[in-house]
């Protein structure tokens, strides 16, 4: 029944969605690839192939601090974050709240702004307040920045949620704690977990922010920025690989969590 | 009155800590651009300097409105080749549909450094597509064409931004009620008439939401004008950055990313506002 142009737009845009998912991927394939053979004068060495660089690349202490650094970051930040994240949500749905709108606009503001602007203005309040950059100020800027993500999961579950719920819970003499612990916090549960995830694959990769915090403590992100300054070595495509690996699964369990299908098998 | 002031003082207590966290550092921000820095020392004396030294300046001017253009750029590059992607995903029925856009958001976490530096290793005099070109005899000898210029600047920009533009278009073509489409088909309309007097118009809206969202993503954007972009790739961001590290000129960086901030603010205003202008 489709029409001959109709059927054109759909081949003329599906190669260029292929192009494009293409180069999208082409990070991983080529570190991948790179990681495990040798390329010499331009040509692809099969015979060199070999994954001894992933374990070689634990011999390297820098790499080793900058990855226990990046989860001890990305742990604190995120249970921090989902913290505040269900106590705000919980404040956005109560019949009594004010100043709702103005406080949504500050929790999404570090996700709108540039990153530059979240990285220095935390810079130079800390600076003023003569609190010294490292861990501390990093898991601060982190919390800030994956908070606008958590928030809102929480929220949307909160708000799918049937008043009915929390009303029949009261009736059956619950006090808000009892609510809390046996009818909300169940049913958050979910949505917490799944925004804990986002907002870890975030964390593990937040370069623009935590460039400004960290002072002469080093993250991944970072460690790898400065790996590629100054050249590299075939370590450095493992480890890529690595992280591309362990950010692209954090994401697909999110993807897995929020999607229809998940969700149906989930209720 | 009682029961208003009492609602005020719970949310002060809520708020506390995620003013505390975003709004004062903006402002504590905000009001050292107005300091200046003698001896390496910053001096508390209240004066417009910094902004007067910013506008008056055609170098700080100039390189502002490079960026801005350059933003331009990556912003209707990413909506060119963004929206046919985004609409041919949308093309497409039942789980096929959801795993392209899974395969095109999944990019968005994928590591930012690695993408710049596997782009840069493609984009380089022995990379893969100075190989393709000559593979293709389309160029005698690697060309430097591609690395160390606003080019590279802008091609590396546009890649690493798509996926951001291609998941709001997306959105905006899903909330196109599908009765819509057959009413379009129903009367008449060949499917070139429904595609430009129903579907773009009702996805204009979140295209441009989107689009401006990669404008500002590019604004603020440091790290990739200085890996790809060499001496060349001078960014307004990569020069707020230097007054922090290099130049040690904090102030009067601080007023350069009050610009920004002004800047980014507006946009998303504006982003915010033809969002609001959706029709379905």
């Amino acid at each position: 029944m489709k029409g001959t142009g109709e059927r054109a737009a759909d081949l003329c845009t599906g190669l260029l969605a292929f192009a494009v998912l293409a180069v999208l991927y082409a990070p991983v394939i080529i570190s991948a690839l790179f990681s495990v053979v040798d390329i010499r004068n331009g040509h692809i060495e099969w015979a060199s192939f070999s994954l001894s660089r992933y374990v070689t690349l634990w011999d390297n202490p820098t790499i080793v601090t900058a990855l226990a650094n990046t989860a001890i970051v990305a742990v604190v930040a995120v249970v921090l974050a989902m913290g505040l994240a269900v106590l705000l949500a919980l404040y956005a749905q109560w019949d009594g709240a004010v100043g709702k709108k103005l406080l949504e606009l500050v929790i999404y503001l570090p996700f709108l702004l540039p990153p530059i602007v979240t990285g220095l203005s935390l810079l130079v309040a800390a600076s003023e307040l003569g609190i010294a950059r490292g861990l501390s100020t990093v898991i601060i800027g982190h919390t800030v920045f994956v908070l606008a993500v958590a928030y809102r999961l929480v929220l949307t579950r909160l708000e799918a949620m049937p008043a009915s719920l929390v009303e029949a819970s009261s009736d059956l003499g619950a006090t808000r704690l009892q609510t809390f612990r046996y009818v909300l916090l169940p049913h958050l549960a979910s949505a917490i977990v799944t925004g804990a995830v986002l907002a870890l694959t975030l964390s593990f990769d937040e370069t623009l922010i935590t460039v400004f915090l960290a002072g002469d403590m080093t993250t991944l992100p970072l460690r790898l920025w400065a790996m590629m300054r100054v050249g590299f070595t075939p370590e450095i495509n493992a480890l890529v690989t690595l992280v591309l690996v362990i950010s692209l699964a954090l994401a697909a369990v999110v993807a897995w969590r929020m999607a229809p299908e998940g969700r149906s098998a989930e209720e | 009155m009682k029961q208003a002031l009492g609602k005020w003082i719970i949310f002060a207590g809520v708020a506390v800590i995620p003013f505390a966290l975003v709004l004062a550092p903006i402002a504590s921000f905000l009001v050292l651009s107005f300091y200046r820095v003698e001896n390496n020392a910053i001096i508390r004396d209240f004066s417009l300097a910094n902004y007067a030294n910013i506008f008056g300046n055609p170098t700080y001017w100039g390189t502002f409105l490079g960026t801005l253009w350059l933003c331009l750029e990556v912003m209707l590059l990413a909506i060119a080749i963004g929206y046919p992607v985004a609409w041919f995903v949308w093309r497409r029925q039942g789980r096929a549909r959801y795993f392209f856009l899974l395969l095109t958001v999944l990019p968005l976490f994928m590591s930012y450094i690695v993408k710049l530096y596997t782009l840069r290793s493609i984009l380089g005099i022995n990379g893969l597509l100075n190989q393709a070109l000559l593979g293709l005899n389309l160029i005698e000898k690697p060309s430097l064409l591609f690395l160390f210029n606003q080019r590279a600047v802008l091609l590396t920009m546009t890649v690493i931004y798509l996926p951001f533009a291609i998941l709001p278009i997306f959105l905006a073509l899903e909330r196109i009620p599908t009765n819509l489409l057959h009413a379009s088909s129903d009367l008449g309309a060949t499917a070139r008439v429904t595609f430009r007097r129903v579907v773009l118009p009702l996805s204009l809206p979140g295209t441009i939401a989107g689009a401006l969202f990669v404008f500002v993503l590019a604004l603020g954007d440091f790290v990739t004008p200085q890996m790809v972009g060499g001496t060349s790739g001078f960014t307004f961001g990569r020069v707020v950055w230097s007054q922090f590290g290099l130049a040690y000129n904090w102030p009067f960086g601080a007023a350069m990313a009050g610009l920004l901030l002004a800047t980014a603010l507006s946009v998303i205003a504006l982003a915010g506002y033809v969002a609001s202008l959706r029709r379905v």
